[in-house]
């Protein structure tokens, strides 16, 4: 069985590290910091962690209907979305993936759009 | 430090240095609890909402003094930790306090400690952990399931064997009794009923007959359309197995009576059972399935064909292995194919007591 993206780079002990670079980045940015002030910080790492390694092919695997469930009433427009794929893709380059592991990743995301995005503005 | 001071002079080199500190840090009072001095980072880590005198209770509002007065009295250090917002951040900060002479009178310092990232790691940690725990969980369910199954087509044994070593080897059984048992004028049932409702009833009275045949020591190695083939002594030997097997022919043919009995569509079998050398072995590779080989298993099958409805046929060297506690009746010679002739009895019952 091949390896998923996860796996070769490190499982775990790695992810971990690009988990918390991506999490500084996106809360940089107050357009999309705002969808995450009231969480507490449990909830929030935990959304980030199960994130990454969803679109990394690690260990979750959320169906299509449970991430448009959890993500149907926070409001998430299409900029918002694609900010986040953009500092996505920042932040592996940052961990020196290669460029095909990461187009893999942004890929994986971009297609879950139309479940996380509600408004089309 | 000899008086009390809320504003620090900026020529003073500690203070100074206090005030460029990145951690938290500030002195209060221990009996008014009024704060006496904190550096640029607690101001902005616990905002003042312009009080004065600037007091604990509403600026570290989360804090009860009263419940470790006492302890820093004794010069014990207390922690608390404690989520603050620092701009569009949730920070996690751990306060140490601990109690000091500040100009003769009390005073307890206060010391913040950012465990952000730490925290961050942990709640990370717990993450992956509770992800893995959950796939684990996920494939403990399904490798019960899958052995479930396959505990469905070969002896338990058997799957042990494969699953240890990965293949089975074919094994001969010097002595274990088969059972065939197939229901007279299934295929006219079939045709003339409803097969769904045919098909549901054959399927429980197999369910039953896996349980009688579970309860006396047998193993159902498979069913052939209406045919059901149960052994005992295979894989793991019996003495007792042409007890065993006999006391299975005779309950299968018991319940088959009373359920006939409460229900409008009688089933009515033949059964025919043998003792004798037999070979078991898992067949086939991807669709494997464990079968019983030999004269033995053919055998109770011719003695199975010759039954009449609801009755139990073996020969006379398998009922004298059965034994005295059970009633024969002898039936008479037969001409069994690719066996030549043999006595054959009927097994009515098993002797009470």
């Amino acid at each position: 069985m091949k390896q998923s993206i996860f796996e070769r780079h490190g499982g775990f002990a790695q992810i971990r590290r690009i988990v918390s670079a991506f999490y500084d980045r996106v809360l940089d940015e107050p357009i999309l910091a705002r969808h995450f002030a009231g969480l507490n910080m449990a909830k929030l790492i935990d959304h980030q962690a199960k994130f990454i390694t969803q679109v990394t092919g690690g260990p979750a695997a959320f169906t299509d209907e449970q991430l448009q469930r959890a993500h149907s009433r926070l409001g998430i427009t299409m900029r918002e979305f694609a900010l986040m794929a953009d500092l996505l893709v920042e932040t592996l380059e940052d961990f020196a993936l290669p460029a095909d592991d990461i187009a893999a990743v942004d890929q994986a995301f971009r297609q879950r759009e139309t479940f996380i995005v509600a408004r089309r503005d | 430090m000899t008086e009390h001071r809320h504003h620090l002079p900026a020529n003073d080199a500690g203070t100074a240095a206090l005030q460029a500190l990145d951690l938290p840090v500030a002195l209060a009072d221990a009996a008014t609890g009024t704060i006496l001095l904190e550096n640029a980072r607690f101001f902005q880590v616990f905002p003042s909402t312009g009080e004065v005198p600037e007091a604990l209770a509403t600026r570290l509002p989360f804090l009860d003094p009263e419940t470790f007065r006492e302890r820093l009295a004794s010069g014990r250090t207390v922690t608390v930790e404690t989520e603050v917002a620092v701009g569009a951040r949730t920070r996690i900060i751990a306060l140490d306090l601990r109690q000091i002479e500040h100009g003769e009178r009390p005073a307890w310092l206060l010391q913040g400690r950012d465990l952000t990232k730490q925290k961050e790691a942990e709640y990370m940690l717990d993450s992956y952990a509770k992800l893995a725990e959950k796939n684990a969980r996920e494939l403990t369910r399904e490798k019960e399931r899958v052995e479930k199954l396959l505990l469905n087509i070969m002896p338990k044994t058997v799957y042990q064997e494969l699953r240890e070593f990965g293949t089975t080897t074919p094994h001969k059984f010097d002595q274990a009794s088969i059972l065939m048992l197939d229901f007279v004028g299934f295929t006219e049932m079939a045709v003339a009923r409803d097969p769904a409702t045919t098909i549901a009833e054959l399927n429980d009275i197999f369910m039953a007959l896996d349980r009688i045949a579970e309860l006396f020591g047998c193993e159902r190695i498979k069913t052939i359309g209406d045919a059901y083939l149960a052994v005992s002594g295979i894989p793991d030997s019996n003495p007792d197995h042409p007890q065993n097997i006999a006391k299975l022919a005779l309950r299968a043919r018991r319940y088959l009576e009373r359920r006939n009995q409460a229900h409008p569509t009688a089933w009515r079998c033949r059964i025919g059972i043998h003792t004798g050398p037999v070979i078991g072995s898992l067949v086939g590779l991807q669709k494997y399935v464990y079968d019983v080989f030999g004269p033995a298993v053919n055998m109770a099958a011719r003695l199975e064909q010759e039954a009449l409805p609801m009755q139990i046929l073996t020969c006379a060297a398998t009922a004298g292995l059965i034994g005295d506690d059970f009633r024969f009746s002898e039936v008479g010679e037969r001409e069994l194919k690719g066996f030549g002739t043999k006595r054959i009895m009927a097994l009515e019952a098993e002797r009470a007591g």
